[in-house]
């Protein structure tokens, strides 16, 4: 498991990869492929390739085949793993700094 | 107005103008098919966010995340080419009918297929899709957004898509006396003796309710109602003659 301070930075390396996470889990129903995930933040498919494969990396996203289309969805329980961590992390940097 | 309701099974078809009120109805279907029959539902969404949808039921007292967390309602949000995919229905639906064990399903909308499908294609989709639904056991309600021009004639589709499904209830602007009223009519319902007049609705702070009929005039399908005399209601005629015998 990544480390939280490396997380916070992956997860917010971008705003793409920010609208992506707010996207999935105010909407964690959505079940679709990369170019109706794209259309619904405002963008076209090849601008969130990159930041969908990191989030597919790192499990919070999911992929099943269906035809020629990838279906992305929230993998929730990864999902709610990764939050964890990073409050954690942020909890501890607090009190760190006090 | 349905005579007992919908058969199990029966695919409806909900057709109307944007602002008409068929998500609302749609999603009380699922609602009180979840908190009144014990069926849970699915609903299914193309362009409406599921966010959006939780925060417009809420404001008719519909607490849908609750209905998730209870395992009686799934709300889907795709695109409508994954549904012409190969195993797109199975790939979307299987697992949420299983976690649930859904008995109702609302497609918002299927007029949406028309993008992703050639025109000459749609109707054999949406018998498909209804063939799959059927084929889950699950009762189907398809919305169809049906352009209306004020003041004019209102076809619900053309693509004879009110071929393939069992029942059509149509919800449709009226203007009367220089206001916009809502009325609903059932056009089509296979096996039932249903009620034929065109009823007023209103859409409340509870969700759909059901008033009166525009029993006092005519022509409000064509769009351009008229007010009938009382010597006009054909019941008061045929009673005045008799009594003049």
């Amino acid at each position: 498991m990544i480390d939280g301070e490396s997380l916070v930075q992956r997860l917010l390396s971008s705003d793409i990869k920010v609208d992506l996470l707010t996207l999935f889990r105010e909407n964690p129903g959505l079940i679709d492929g990369i170019d109706g995930v794209a259309q619904r933040i405002g963008r076209k498919s090849r601008a969130i390739e990159a930041e969908v494969k990191d989030l597919l990396d790192l499990g919070i996203l999911g992929k099943k085949q269906v035809g020629k289309v990838g279906l992305l969805f929230l993998q929730k329980e990864k999902d709610a793993e990764i939050q964890s961590t990073v409050v954690a992390y942020l909890a501890s940097v607090g009190s760190a700094s006090r | 107005m349905l005579k007992g309701g919908f058969m199990t099974g029966d695919s409806v078809m909900l057709a109307g103008a944007a602002g008409t009120g068929k998500t609302t109805l749609a999603l009380e279907y699922l609602v009180n098919g979840a908190t009144l029959f014990n069926e849970a539902g699915i609903y299914l969404t193309f362009e409406q966010m599921p966010d959006q949808i939780f925060r417009d039921a809420a404001a008719f007292g519909w607490d849908l995340k609750k209905l998730e967390a209870e395992n009686k309602l799934r709300v889907i949000c795709t695109s409508p080419g994954i549904l012409a995919e190969e195993e797109g229905l199975e790939a979307l639906l299987s697992e949420p009918i299983n976690e649930v064990k859904a008995r109702r399903i609302v497609v918002d909308s299927v007029s949406h297929l028309s993008m992703y499908v050639p025109e000459s294609d749609l109707r054999k989709e949406v018998f498909r899709l209804i063939r799959g639904f059927k084929m889950k056991h699950l009762s189907p309600i398809l919305l169809w957004e049906a352009p209306q021009v004020i003041g004019g004639a209102l076809a619900i589709t053309d693509v004879g898509m009110s071929f393939l499904v069992d029942s059509i209830l149509l919800l449709k602007f009226v203007e009367i006396e220089s206001s916009m009223r809502r009325g609903v009519v059932i056009m089509k319902m296979r096996g039932s003796d249903h009620d034929k007049r065109l009823r007023e609705y209103e859409i409340t702070s509870q969700g759909f309710k059901l008033k009166a009929s525009f029993g006092q005039y005519e022509g409000l399908m064509t769009g351009t109602p008229t007010k009938m005399s009382p010597a006009q209601n054909f019941s008061e005629v045929v009673t005045s003659a008799g009594r003049k015998k």
